[in-house]
């Protein structure tokens, strides 16, 4: 479990994170959204221990993260710095072997073949690092982060620069890491990974701006637009419909109004066409997308 | 301190030389050139001028430094003298090239963005230290001590009879196990202290070349027999450079500073 209570970071005069409180719990994936500068890399190297808070605490596990447990909390820590970070001259093999070996771990070379095989890296295994695409180069960073089984995951952009194929099996392999019980933490700026893998998600931008499932986020945005498509033609049932909202519109063959409460008011509104004759095909609620939220929350700070 | 971790970052500095050895080449050549002056000076000049080292007075008297050797002739005393000067150069010389490896082990890690991740697993600084000094000596070493056993089979084919069992002294010993390596571990321990504290390689290079300057003025004083280092002398500099060295280790873990080498280095 990643605890962050009242992280602050200060650089000169500049506060980069401020005040910014959070947990992530067992089996819960955590997407930090923010723009360039939002301080979502700043929280990631404070949360791995790598540079301190100006104030606040981080707590993994249940342990204080300080200077005398930094090293126990790193070797329980996984973490996918924002550039991939191999050693060009070292083959893929060799990379893993000296991080196996700084993690201590008992039968290295058995763990580095399940994770060539887990990342379909078997065949480029004894590829220097220098000759691998950035997609690879990622993948072995990955493998990297994830060689020593943490239970805590830190992933600055995990499927930056990945292709499709990739990404898709990186986000099936965060899953099973999330099935198995990992706190995971990533920063993205794919909203639609974030929607898709993330439990809850995070919006940063220096202060914490917002902290929610993708659905209640939504939700906050809800407009009240209600759209109905029939068959047939729309003006034919303006009237009807301008009972619920007089700006009623029409656009193509669909009727556009604003409901002041969707949920209590649509069932009335589908039965009154109904009863008007109107051959309805389909009635849905406008729900924004992660997109429209996000954006929303940074045009407010 | 964990040896494991130490030896695993080691085993990333031995495997990173070896696919660029190109960086070994300036220890190596200087070596060769050490080897190509001591002889040069000590058998082949005086064979292709036909002036023997004897007969130069200045020399003759040079070499009573090293103390009455009735057993050699007054050539075998000069080569005596210039291959005892070699040794010292012959030990200190090489280091210089080391010394590229040590001023790039941090800043050079910084630089290719692999700092980061590797400061994010559980080595400390002084692991991480330790293994960035040895990453650096060791190979230098090994290429001193081939260069070292040529030198000394150099002696025993080519120099006058008696100067190979001269040579075999206590002075030569705490020059070769003592002041060697500690001069190395100074050098390289100093390197990687300002490697940890710049942002360029180069300016770790050019602020590393400095540390040979007082090498170098003991040298050319022990050559002009301004000042003739004994035995003892050199062990207590020797002793001097390793309290050095441990000073210095402290130091550059104190001065290690993480979250400024993430944060503040562009």
């Amino acid at each position: 479990m990643i605890t962050a209570r009242g992280l602050t970071r200060r650089f000169g005069s500049r506060v980069v994170v401020d005040d910014v409180s959070f947990e992530v719990g067992r089996s819960e994936i955590v997407a930090l959204l923010g723009p360039n500068g939002a301080g979502k890399t700043t929280t990631m190297r404070m949360l791995a221990g790598l540079i301190a808070p100006t104030s606040g605490a981080v707590v993994i596990d249940g342990v204080h993260l300080t200077r005398a447990t930094g090293t126990l909390l790193r070797s329980r820590i996984g973490f996918l710095t924002e550039a991939p970070g191999v050693w060009d001259r070292l083959t893929v093999h060799e990379n893993l072997r000296v991080y196996a070996g700084l993690y201590g771990l008992a039968n290295p070379n058995g763990v580095i073949d399940r994770a060539l095989e887990l990342f379909e890296l078997r065949d480029r295994a004894s590829t220097r690092a220098a000759e691998l695409s950035k997609g690879m180069r990622q993948k072995v960073a990955l493998a990297r982060a994830l060689l020593h089984e943490p239970r805590i995951l830190l992933l600055d952009e995990p499927t930056s620069g990945l292709d499709p194929e990739i990404t898709r099996s990186v986000r099936a392999l965060l899953d099973d890491r999330r099935a198995a019980g990992c706190s995971i933490l990533l920063s993205t700026h794919n909203l639609d990974e974030a929607e898709r893998l993330a439990d809850r998600v995070a919006v940063l931008h220096g202060r914490l701006l917002a902290l929610d499932s993708p659905a209640v986020l939504r939700q906050r945005l809800r407009t009240g637009r209600v759209i109905v498509c029939l068959a047939g033609d729309p003006a034919a049932h303006l009237d009807t419909a301008r009972r619920f909202d007089r700006d009623t519109s029409v656009d193509g063959n669909t009727i556009v109004l604003r409901l002041a409460s969707a949920e209590h008011d649509t069932p009335a509104l589908v039965s009154a066409l109904a009863a008007a004759g109107a051959r309805i095909v389909e009635v849905r609620q406008e729900v924004p997308a992660l997109e429209d939220v996000y954006l929303h929350l940074m045009g407010d700070r | 301190m964990t040896v494991a971790r130490i030896r695993a970052l080691l085993r990333k500095e031995f495997l990173d030389l070896a696919r660029n050895p190109t960086a070994l080449v300036p220890v190596v050549l200087v070596t060769i050139l050490t080897l190509v002056t001591a002889f040069g000076i000590a058998v082949a000049l005086p064979i292709l001028t036909g002036h023997l080292l004897g007969e130069d007075a200045d020399l003759l008297k040079l070499s009573g430094l090293m103390g009455t050797h009735d057993e050699l002739s007054g050539d075998g005393r000069i080569q005596l003298f210039l291959f005892e000067q070699f040794l010292l150069l012959f030990l200190v010389i090489p280091i210089t090239g080391a010394m590229a490896l040590a001023a790039h082990a941090v800043v050079g890690e910084k630089q290719a963005r692999t700092l980061e991740p590797l400061l994010a697993t559980p080595i400390t600084t002084f692991e991480l230290l330790v293994a960035k000094v040895l990453g650096a000596l060791l190979p230098t070493l090994a290429v001193s001590l081939t260069g070292l056993a040529l030198y000394v089979l150099g002696i025993a084919l080519l120099a006058e009879p008696g100067v190979i069992g001269a040579m075999a002294s206590a002075r030569t010993a705490v020059l070769l196990l003592v002041v060697g390596p500690a001069a190395a571990l100074v050098s390289l321990q100093s390197a990687i202290v300002i490697s940890s504290r710049v942002n360029d390689p180069r300016t770790a290079q050019q602020f590393g070349v400095m540390i040979i300057i007082p090498l170098s003025a003991l040298l050319v004083a022990q050559f002009m027999g301004t000042v003739w280092l004994s035995a003892t002398s050199l062990a207590l500099i020797g002793l001097g450079l390793l309290g050095v060295w441990l000073v210095l280790t402290v130091f550059s873990v104190v001065i290690f500073e993480r979250e400024a080498i993430l944060t503040r280095w562009r």
